[in-house]
């Protein structure tokens, strides 16, 4: 009898308590509330608005109507359009909701809490998801673990692959500057040369229509005329053709930009081997150091002689009468045949070295190695071509649609941008975004056109394993591990 | 990368026509082009030459025979014999102020087909109410019958007329004929020599039946504006067409077509047909004439003096305003409604067609649309974005591509490998999916629809008698006869859970998964909710030279030779064919739903009647401003003929918006009755959230407001429901003596309540607004009030478009923003009470399950707030008759805010509770910082379905 009495009041206990709950439409006092806010809210009686727009008291909060503009009285309700409620998610991470989501029938946080109202049932899955969670984030860990090691010796490449640019490029610069010195000189002794050759041919030429002249005095004065004429404009043509020449050594000067803007692809290709085998590129680059020093030695040794030889043709032009040399001018112009092509050659590499001294490589030059590389993706039937600094393509079997120039990082360089690519019908340039994200290889993973003619690509590489991303994510797992309910075993 | 590659085989596809991808006025027929039309518009007022004989009264109505004057000179002398039999007229009268003029060929005379009546567009139950005429009286050489008791109707004998005129008195209000411009082309026998042929564009119609195109003057007395007639990208108020001073001389045209980047401000007709024209003027007040004839109409405005040499005089002490009607085929089968009220109107013209469908309430809700949302990831992403983003919506809409190579009614399973699933996922959010059918049907042998309808031989012939072949999206194909109630039917079944998706997941599981069959998924029904919505894409004959052109580029129609149920020919019912598609589909949505659930199909083309089965919307406009400005009078228009629930593609659908275009295209679009954003898919992406920070907010904001507004809404939804009255309608139909407001197409009603105007011009400061009538406005978001009848310059704000409450209204709202309207169901209500100039103000609530039909069974709550003497009373105004089926809500009214109350008042007292409630001063808007200190009653929380009183203490 006692006994049932007990179980009795026991019930009747569990049915007014569970009635109190349901009848109340308040929600407890504090749902809603981030612990680290909790202070603000009893700390006192009346209590401000976050944004000081108005007070309201205790009995407002959480009273289901919309106080405060921004919501603060209603952290635990969906009163506030502006409010947001806060689930602490013991075993899982905790979430901040829009306070719409409050008592709306759908189960957002996974402790269920959002939903007090008993229309839905919402089951506590947090261990769960946050067993899931946390899986999921130990093995991100442990990407950016071994990705910051390989980021680490990443940017120590850089910084070598810098240095040994850098150096290349400051004796490619002094050998530049001495070798123009050479050419400039080689070029005015052959345009001495030159000169005197000119003047020669045009002596004898003289001479012979002279003679031609007198032994054709004969014949009609028209016809003399008319031979003069042509005489004048032959002379034109020859004018003309110098002149020509002239802008074609203008030409070969700038080529070497030119070309490489247009043969970017190959000139990477080649800079790449040079990298990989950097034996061959030296002693390639030796060669041609060596081979200039040997030059300016002879040409300083040729110079020399060079002025003597001037000097000796200005007093050949006052005598006027000397031929010039015939193996001597033979040999001028081919010095400076090859020494010219030798000094475009070097201001070739330069100009292609400055080029890439001008990217942005990043905040440790992390993105030094991906200059002249390129990532490739096969997604059904195309082959998606992305070379960072350069250009990304669209490969189609023999055709090509490109996505766009290199254009610029964005977003701290957690994505690269590459523009106006080949021209959609009907529609814009076509783009390419490549969000990149830390991983252990270089490569794409997936491309996708989300908006017309406008990709989107990703690009896992090492190069995003940054540390202080790795230590945002252990502290992460270290509050989600804290945060285990001791109860849940329950589950 | 499947989805890739079909965008660039589309991109290949077109390319090639880019050249010819814009709206060009060459491609289309003009009235010169269009024979009938020119003939009509040749013709001299006064040579029609009938005259009534024969006028008895039989069946209750008034019968005549139609005759040519006896020695009358015809100098037509081509029709000159056929027109010599007689033409059966009868007129006939219905409650509420209707009548209606039937003239047709004597079927005894055994013409030589019997010409096309539109079936299935007037009321079954029309025919109950009318009117056994009892009496004719003659007068002259008239015959006069009772038609209400303020109007009679005259048949005049020679020469003929038909007019409504106010009783006893002189005063007419719609005549036709009265210009003697009726003509009546009678079927014939082909003659030696005749060339019946006519060519357009490399078209020929063979013509089989000869000419039998109809036309007549119609006259609307004192009206200052005619309106209606849709539907044409032009202004609210009809302008005139022909007469002095009418420099552009195209009629406004009626032929549904799918005009490829429509131009603003043309009399060219688009996707649907409505022949009904209302006049309304400030002495009289409103009239209407509607004209049942599905065949191509061209329909002048005539300008005020056109008829000066005619010699023709009418009634010179009322205004008038003269129109031409003009139609290829058919007969006259046309109703005069007498008004006298614009609402009057409405309701005797929805009498006669039907009043618009009660929607779900999700459906007037906010629907995001593109073509295309391309695979189940891209859906899954813009579902979860709304949600990051806190911005409501309750549709995501599928276009042509989630099918199998446009077979529609299957999935492209590379794209769509889950559709079940994926509906499920939207379904948990409360919401809903919408997919596409076309009525075009791919002629591919293994294709189970095709298969079907050819085997059955539904589809629509060419003149051969072969299945019509038209090219559209999926290339070949061929085009259900609609007309024929039994495809309809048969149609309708497409639909069943069987057909288009299994009833459960486990019903289809056994199948092979090989079979056709097994196109339709298997779909648990508790999550489902698949709608249809309908374009007609009518198009280019296969044997034409345009056979590779996508079909929105010409004069794109099925050939008016090609041949309906019964040997109707296309020409007869085309404008209707898209309608016959529309109450198919709606109709086999009933019946999927086991007639629980009320469809919503949407649909581009329309004729008389489609409001019946659903939606519509303005078809493929253009991203910009203009288009824009014109959407407004077009949803206007659509309101007034019936098609109350209609919108504009919210952004345009072709080209890209500029973020402040597509801000002001949602802040408007919020209030359009149907609000959906769609887009081409040349476009570049443009959910809300694409466009800064900002941007997003403001987009929010716009969405928000509808959502809020969503119980003001539904109740108006029902308003038209029960009296055919649009959710939203020009200024003069609430305010139809303010001669201001005749023209006035920029602003409009939603309700009786709200006045919102957009802001059409890019980067302005400042806009003028007039507010109409003799009380206050209130600012939705401020609070600010505004002088009535007048115009207000205003300080143009990027939060808003310009919007006002009436003074003397009650708004019901609700404040809590969810993620869609189904999780809103339980949320408590607001009331803004707007007290005009005696404090007093009045307004409506309705509220049922939001789905299904028991509301026809009485299963809804429908409440009148008013307040006066400083009391708000609660009142019942759903019937309490027996055996009506019951809806109860427990929604409680959390917050009444009142406009235009002197603050003092500290506490409320609620009867018959006899509770205390407090009084405070609060912000009209609960997240805005402006507009703030208004009498707030808190907390009443007073039940929204009971009898109660509040009284301000």
């Amino acid at each position: 009898m006692k006994l049932r009495i007990v179980v009795f009041w026991v019930v009747l206990c569990v049915l007014s308590a569970a009635s109190i709950v349901r009848s109340a439409s308040s929600p407890p006092k504090y749902i809603g509330i981030a612990p680290e806010d909790e202070k603000y809210y009893k700390s006192s009686e009346s209590i401000k608005c976050k944004d000081g727009s108005k007070k309201f008291s205790k009995t407002q909060l959480n009273d289901n109507f919309c106080d405060c503009p921004d919501g603060t009285d209603e952290p635990g309700t969906s009163a506030c359009p502006n409010g947001r409620f806060y689930c602490r998610n013991a075993g899982h991470v905790p979430l901040v909701l829009y306070s719409s989501r409050v008592n709306d029938g759908i189960c957002d946080c996974c402790d269920g809490s959002d939903e007090y109202d008993d229309k839905v049932k919402c089951p506590n899955t947090c261990w769960e998801a946050g067993k899931v969670a946390r899986d999921k984030l130990t093995r991100k860990i442990a990407t950016f673990q071994e990705g910051v090691a390989i980021r680490k010796q990443e940017v120590e490449r850089a910084k070598e692959a810098i240095a040994k640019d850098e150096m290349e490029l400051s004796k490619l610069q002094n050998e530049e500057k001495t070798l123009r010195v050479l050419v400039q000189q080689l070029k005015e002794h052959k345009e001495q040369i030159d000169k005197a050759e000119e003047k020669e041919r045009l002596q004898k030429e003289k001479e012979e229509k002279e003679k031609k002249e007198a032994e054709e005095k004969s014949k009609i004065a028209e016809e003399a005329k008319q031979e003069n004429v042509e005489g004048v404009e032959k002379a034109n043509d020859e004018a003309e053709t110098i002149s020509k020449d002239d802008d074609n050594i203008g030409l070969i000067e700038d080529s070497p930009l030119d070309q490489d803007a247009v043969n970017d692809h190959d000139d990477l290709d080649a800079e790449v081997e040079h990298d990989d085998a950097s034996t061959n590129g030296r002693s390639s680059v030796h060669g041609v150091e060596q081979h200039t020093t040997q030059e300016i030695e002879e040409s300083s040794a040729t110079s020399e002689t060079g002025t003597d030889v001037g000097s000796k043709v200005s007093t050949d032009k006052v005598t006027d009468t000397t031929p010039v040399n015939q193996s001597d001018a033979a040999r001028v112009r081919k010095e400076y045949d090859e020494s010219s092509a030798k000094l475009s050659k070097i201001q070739s590499r330069i100009s292609s070295l400055t080029q890439k001294q001008k990217h942005d490589f990043g905040v440790d030059k992390e993105f030094y190695s991906f200059y002249g590389q390129c990532f490739e993706s096969k997604e059904s039937k195309y082959v998606y071509k992305v070379c960072p600094y350069k250009q990304a393509s669209q490969v189609d079997g023999h055709s090509t649609t490109r996505l766009g120039q290199w254009d610029k990082f964005e977003d701290s360089y957690r994505v690269m941008i590459f523009s106006n690519g080949d021209k959609c019908w009907n529609g814009p340039d076509r783009s390419l975004k490549v969000k990149l994200r830390c991983g252990l290889k270089n490569e794409i993973t997936d491309v996708d056109e989300p908006s017309r003619c406008e990709y989107v690509a990703l690009l896992s590489t090492p190069v995003l394993c940054v540390e202080e991303k790795l230590k945002e994510l252990q502290h992460k797992l270290d509050l989600m591990n804290k945060e285990q309910p001791q109860n849940h075993d329950e589950l | 990368m499947r989805n890739l590659s079909l965008l660039l085989l589309l991109l290949l596809g077109c390319s090639h026509l880019s050249s010819v991808l814009s709206w060009k006025k060459d491609e289309f027929r003009n009235c010169n082009q269009t024979p009938f039309c020119k003939r009509a518009r040749n013709r001299k007022p006064g040579t029609c030459a009938l005259v009534a004989h024969d006028v008895t009264l039989l069946d209750g109505e008034l019968t005549a025979k139609l005759l040519p004057k006896e020695n009358y000179e015809s100098p037509d002398q081509v029709h000159d014999q056929d027109q010599s039999k007689p033409l059966i007229l009868s007129l006939s009268v219905y409650q509420d102020g209707i009548v209606r003029l039937k003239i047709d060929e004597d079927p005894k005379l055994d013409p030589p087909k019997k010409r096309f009546e539109v079936p299935d567009v007037i009321l079954p139950d029309f025919a109950q109410k009318k009117l056994w005429l009892q009496k004719l009286s003659k007068e002259d050489d008239s015959s006069v019958i009772y038609l209400s008791d303020g109007y009679e109707a005259v048949l005049r004998h020679e020469p003929l007329e038909v007019y409504v005129r106010e009783k006893g008195g002189k005063r007419r209000v719609i005549s036709l004929n009265s210009h003697g411009l009726f003509d009546f082309e009678q079927l014939k026998v082909k003659k030696e020599g005749e060339e019946w042929e006519e060519r357009f564009r490399g078209h020929t119609d063979t013509r089989p039946y000869g000419p039998q195109s109809i036309s007549f003057d119609v006259s609307f007395y004192d009206a200052d504006f005619v309106y209606g007639i849709p539907e044409h990208a032009s202004s609210l108020a009809l302008k005139p067409t022909r007469g002095p001073g009418v420099e552009e001389s195209e009629p406004y045209r009626l032929f549904n077509l799918d005009v490829f980047e429509y131009i603003h401000d043309s009399p060219f007709g688009l996707y649907g047909s409505i022949p009904f024209m209302i006049s309304h003027g400030k002495s009289h007040g409103t009239s209407g004439f509607f004209w049942l004839n599905s065949a191509e109409m061209q329909i002048d405005v005539l300008g005020s003096g056109w008829d000066a040499e005619s010699g023709i005089s009418l009634p010179s002490s009322q205004s008038r305003i003269d129109t031409f009607w003009m139609s290829e085929a058919g007969i006259v089968d046309t109703f005069f409604f007498v008004g006298p009220g614009p609402k009057d109107v409405v309701s005797q013209y929805t009498s006669v067609t039907g009043r618009p469908a009660m929607p779900q309430l999700f459906a007037t809700a906010y629907h995001q649309c593109r073509w295309n949302y391309r695979d189940e990831e891209d859906v899954e992403n813009v579902d979860s974005k709304f949600d990051e983003h806190d911005i409501p919506y309750d549709v995501l809409w599928l276009d042509i591509e989630h099918t199998d190579g446009k077979r529609y009614f299957t999935w492209d399973r590379v794209l769509f490998p889950h559709p079940e699933e994926m509906q499920r996922k939207l379904a948990a959010k409360g919401r809903h999916m919408v997919t596409i059918v076309d009525p075009h049907i791919k002629r591919d042998d293994s294709y189970f629809l095709h298969k079907e309808t050819s085997q059955k031989g539904y589809y629509v012939k060419d003149a051969s008698g072969n299945d019509f072949d038209g090219w559209c999206w999926p290339g070949s194909s061929s085009y259900p006869d609609m007309l024929n109630p039994e495809i309809r039917s048969w149609w309708g079944e497409k639909f069943t859970f069987e057909n288009y998706v299994g009833s459960t997941p486990s019903f289809l599981r056994g199948l092979d998964p090989q079979s056709k069959r097994c196109k339709a998924f298997t779909l648990s029904s508790f999550h489902l909710f698949l709608v249809v919505f309908l374009y007609v894409c009518l198009c280019v004959d296969t044997s034409s030279r345009l056979i590779y052109v996508v079909p929105h580029l010409v004069e794109v129609s099925m050939p008016r030779d090609a041949l309906h149920l019964g040997g109707v020919e296309h020409r007869e019912v085309h404008n209707a064919y898209g309608y016959y598609f529309h109450m198919a589909t709606s109709n086999g949505l009933v019946k999927r739903g086991d007639g629980k659930d009320r469809p919503f199909v949407l649909s581009r083309a329309f004729f008389a009647g489609s409001q019946r089965y659903g939606a519509v919307w303005t078809g493929d406009n253009t991203a910009d401003w203009d288009q824009l400005r014109v959407s407004v009078p077009m949803i206007l228009t659509l309101g007034l003929t019936g098609m109350s629930f209609s919108g504009a593609d919210v952004g345009g659908f072709f080209g890209n918006p500029e973020p402040e275009l597509l801000v002001r295209w949602y802040q408007i679009g919020a209030y359009y009755p149907f609000f959906r954003a769609h887009a081409h898919h040349d476009t570049k992406r443009r959910e809300p959230w694409l466009f800064g920070e900002r941007n997003t907010e403001l987009i929010r904001d716009a969405i928000h407001m509808r959502y809020m507004l969503l119980p003001y809404f539904y109740t108006l939804f029902r308003e038209a429901n029960t009296s055919g009255v649009p959710v939203a309608r020009p200024l003069w139909m609430e305010f139809p003596s303010d001669e201001v407001t005749f023209r006035n197409d920029e602003a409009f009603m939603v309700g009786n309540s709200l006045l919102v105007q957009g802001i059409y011009t890019e980067r302005v400061k400042h806009t003028s607004v007039y507010l109409p009538g003799k009380e206050s406005w209130y600012d939705l978001k401020t609070g600010a009030v505004y002088k009535g009848g007048m115009t207000h310059k205003l300080e143009v704000s990027e939060e808003s478009v310009p919007a006002f409450q009436k003074a003397g209204t009650i708004i019901p709202r609700k404040d809590r923003f969810r993620r869609s309207s189904t999780q809103m169901v339980n949320d408590p209500y607001t009331l803004v009470i707007a007290l005009n100039s005696s404090q007093k103000a009045e307004g409506e609530l309705y509220v049922d399950d939001g789905k299904s039909f028991s509301f026809e069974q009485g299963a809804y709550i429908h409440r009148r707030f008013v307040f006066s003497d400083g009391k708000l009373t609660s009142l019942n105004v759903a019937s309490n008759a027996p055996g009506r089926a019951q809806f109860s809500s427990e929604c409680l009214i959390e917050r009444i805010i009142l406009l235009g109350h002197s603050a003092g008042p500290k506490t409320a007292l609620i009867e018959p509770e006899n509770k205390n409630v407090e009084i405070e001063t609060g912000p009209l808007l609960l997240k805005s910082k402006r507009g703030s200190g208004f009498i707030t009653i808190r907390k009443p929380n007073v039940p929204v379905a009971g009898d109660w009183t509040i009284k301000i203490l």
